[in-house]
């Protein structure tokens, strides 16, 4: 009989900071479920224009005619009756922190963003539920004529832009919960830097969902003109409760003629949140969109930034890690669309599966005929815990033409006896030629991710070293 | 109530886990004018420890073959799919592999209007193995349409998927190819690897190379390559006397070698002859 291997005990992230539930004071609920009614009382409630009010009626008439889709986790436990789909929190949007409620302050000051606005931001924005409750950005950059605020102010202030932009890049009929976004939408950020306009300090966006049973659907629209430049990083997080919470997000990224944008990501929202997110980016000429996303939280998460390339010589760098614990389904990957000639794109990332925990990579490269010259290199790599776990990897290429070059390598496993040894044999004691090999394993996209990222992944190589790896 | 069953008539094979649709890689079709329900069908057990080897050319039509290894059984199929202009195939190969037992598969598929193959092997003994390459050529518009998928659940199973293959003239090909590692194969290992060359404007291809796992202690790879000829191989192949077209000749017979190399000897001069036609003619 042979005797089953040691694990090395991976722990979880420590989620105390994040399940501090506040009492839920919201002003209003709308509620649950998703009807015309409910639609024009948020309609209402936001001030829309008429035209917003009427795409919100169209999306809901989109979402009723499509289906759930066929692939990836079972969705059936959502409920969407049971969903509330906009809580309006007990403030209003302020650019002084000293005039946010109590108790939100507070939350947002456990999870240090005051403090991370003080020391390495240029500009914040804070949602709490269904509205953004803080909004600053550094005088300079107003000067430049960046443009940094939430999206309802944007609609009232920027309204031409909003509607030359909004949901162009993700219409409402591409996927049922993209609909659905565009029916109750409310909160998220507006950033738009003007020609030539580098902005060298990060700017940051924080989405909390407080109460429980609700959904959160905040929609980011960032417009980087000609030769601009933009850091833009986005933290989610939600406590714990025993219903199911929806994060139904849009994300649309407009990447003009040699503009960059760097969009990190560290999703940690609790082990009952749906987190059904739709992300996108447009590359123009020469232009360059580099993802860093990290999936940590949720426990179903589907999750597949895209990135148009439309211009010639269009970039596109894509770093993700995906750590999925017990009761977590964690689907995520990439997809790139190669639509112009000499385009780029390089797909990196990693997954640990642990606890019986599923992590699905997900992902297509599409070349299509219009870009000839196109080069595209995915790695994917997963390590799992134990025999509990799943670890699935599902790649798609779909090539049109002569003149591409896609590479795509995927490895799947445990860490190698032989390494450890070798790391043993240099003079490394065995506990840390374990560690520096877990390490290792999430390095590349440790060191892509913003400083105080960083810190918190390396908290999920706090190992508790026994026995050999895998 | 018709119009479903004659919708799920129309699928010949799906991977184990779908994607999105709009790549349209779920499922394979059965091609037209092929009626899976007539298929030529055999069996074959081969007996304990015993070895066997099989070649078989495919034409027109439908074929199903259902093998079973028994332990220690070695088994060696070859199967060339070669279909003249308009002709259309579909495949299927189902494989049961018992402990100790090794499966070798040689496929080749060119020419034709439209070939679909299902390979699915199933490595249910401990320290089974499948060596699995097959080789393809689109040409002439015509589409190819592949689905190998190699189950791991006995301890300390090997499994191994080469495919090489060239796509010219309008030709449009799938290859969905899955290493699935069940729970309770430790020790197995899994590789999987596509080579594809890409030689005129009008082509399509599609690679699918799935991986899924239930097992931690598996060592799973696998790898696509899509890209074209290299230009200064080309060059190089020509400053030392060769035609153009020799030289693309060479290059594109030179990447399915490796395939082509584990044909007996009879099946290797039928393929090479047809490759070298339809390459002559491009």
């Amino acid at each position: 009989m042979e005797q089953p291997k040691k694990k090395t005990y991976v722990e979880d992230i420590e989620r105390a900071l994040y399940d501090i539930k506040d009492i839920d004071r919201s002003r209003y609920k709308s509620k649950s479920g998703l009807t015309e009614e409910i639609i024009r009382d948020i309609s209402r409630r936001k001030h829309d224009p008429q035209w917003m009010l009427d795409f919100r009626l169209k999306s809901l008439e989109v979402y009723h005619s499509l289906a759930l889709p066929a692939w990836g986790p079972d969705i059936s436990e959502l409920n969407m009756d049971e969903i509330v789909t906009y809580v309006q929190p007990d403030a209003k949007l302020s650019g002084d922190w000293q005039e946010v409620p109590e108790d939100i302050k507070d939350t947002f000051d456990r999870l240090g963003i005051p403090e991370a606005e003080q020391k390495s931001l240029g500009g914040v924005g804070a949602q709490y539920d269904s509205e953004v409750v803080y909004h600053s950005i550094q005088e300079d950059l107003t000067r430049q004529g960046v443009i940094y605020t939430d999206m309802e102010t944007a609609l009232r202030e920027q309204e031409e832009l909003v509607k030359e932009y909004f949901m162009t890049l993700v219409p409402p009929k591409d996927h049922k919960f993209a609909a659905l976004h565009g029916a109750v939408w409310s909160g998220g950020s507006f950033v738009y830097v003007p020609e030539g306009v580098q902005v060298d300090i990060p700017l940051q966006s924080y989405f909390r969902l407080n109460a429980a049973g609700a959904g959160q659907f905040e929609h980011t629209l960032i417009i980087v003109e000609k030769g601009a430049s933009l850091h833009f990083i986005e933290g989610c997080s939600a406590p714990r409760h025993n219903v199911t919470n929806l994060h139904a997000g849009c994300v649309e990224l407009f990447v003009k003629e040699g503009a960059r944008l760097r969009y990190s990501t560290i999703e940690n929202w609790s082990r009952n949140m749906m987190n059904l997110n739709t992300k996108r980016a447009l590359v123009e000429k020469d232009g360059l969109i580099e993802w860093v996303s990290g999936s940590f939280g949720s426990h179903i998460s589907c999750l597949y930034p895209c990135s148009v390339l439309h211009g010639e010589n269009a970039r596109c760098e894509f770093t993700g890690v995906t750590f999925a614990s017990r009761g977590q389904n964690l689907d995520t990957g990439a997809s790139v669309i190669h639509a112009a000639p000499h385009t780029s794109a390089n797909i990196n990332t990693r997954t640990i599966s642990k606890a019986g925990g599923a992590a699905t990579y997900r992902s297509a490269v599409k070349v299509t005929k219009n870009a000839p010259y196109a080069k595209c290199s995915v790695n994917c790599e997963s390590l799992m815990l134990d025999d509990e776990s799943r670890s699935d990897t599902l790649p798609v290429m779909d090539i049109q033409g002569a003149e591409a070059n896609i590479g795509h390598e995927a490895k799947i496993g445990r860490i190698s006896d032989e390494a450890i040894f070798y790391l043993m044999s240099r003079g490394i004691d065995e506990n840390e030629a374990r560690a520096m090999i877990v390490r290792g394993f999430v390095e590349p996209i440790a060191k892509e991710l913003p400083l105080e990222y960083a810190v918190e992944m390396n908290n999920l190589v706090n190992l508790e070293l026994e026995g050999t790896m895998g | 109530m018709r119009k479903m069953t004659a919708i799920s008539e129309e699928i010949f094979s799906a991977i184990p886990l779908p994607t999105w649709r709009w790549l349209g890689v779920n499922e394979a079709k059965v091609p037209a004018g092929v009626n899976i329900k007539e298929a030529m069908r055999q069996e074959i057990v081969v007996a304990a420890g015993q070895q066997r080897t099989l070649s078989r050319q495919e034409r027109a039509g439908a074929s199903e073959l259902h093998i079973r290894l028994e332990p220690g059984a070695d088994f060696a199929l070859e199967q060339a799919v070669l279909l003249t202009a308009g002709q259309s195939s579909a495949t299927r190969l189902k494989v049961t592999v018992s402990d100790g037992a090794k499966f070798s598969y040689t496929g080749a598929y060119v020419g034709g209007a439209e070939a679909a193959a299902a390979v699915e092997v199933e490595l249910l003994g401990k320290e089974s193995r499948a060596d699995v390459w097959a080789l393809y050529l689109g040409d002439d518009r015509n589409k190819i349409d592949l689905n190998y998928i190699i189950r791991q659940q006995g301890r300390r199973t090997e499994a191994n998927m080469q495919v090489r293959g060239a796509l010219l003239t309008g030709a449009e090909k799938i290859f969905r190819g899955t290493l699935d590692f069940l729970q309770g194969t430790k020790g197995s290992v899994g590789r999987e690897n596509e080579e594809v060359l890409l030689l005129s404007e009008d082509v399509r291809n599609r690679s699918v190379p799935l991986m899924l796992s239930h097992e931690d202690e598996v060592d799973g790879h696998h790898a696509v390559s899509v890209g074209q000829m290299d230009e200064e191989k080309l060059f190089y192949l020509q400053s030392r006397g060769l035609s153009p077209e020799e030289a693309r000749r060479l290059m594109v017979t030179a990447v399915l070698q490796p395939v082509m190399d584990r044909f007996s000897e009879e099946v290797r001069e039928k393929v090479m002859s047809e490759l070298e036609g339809r390459l002559s003619h491009e």
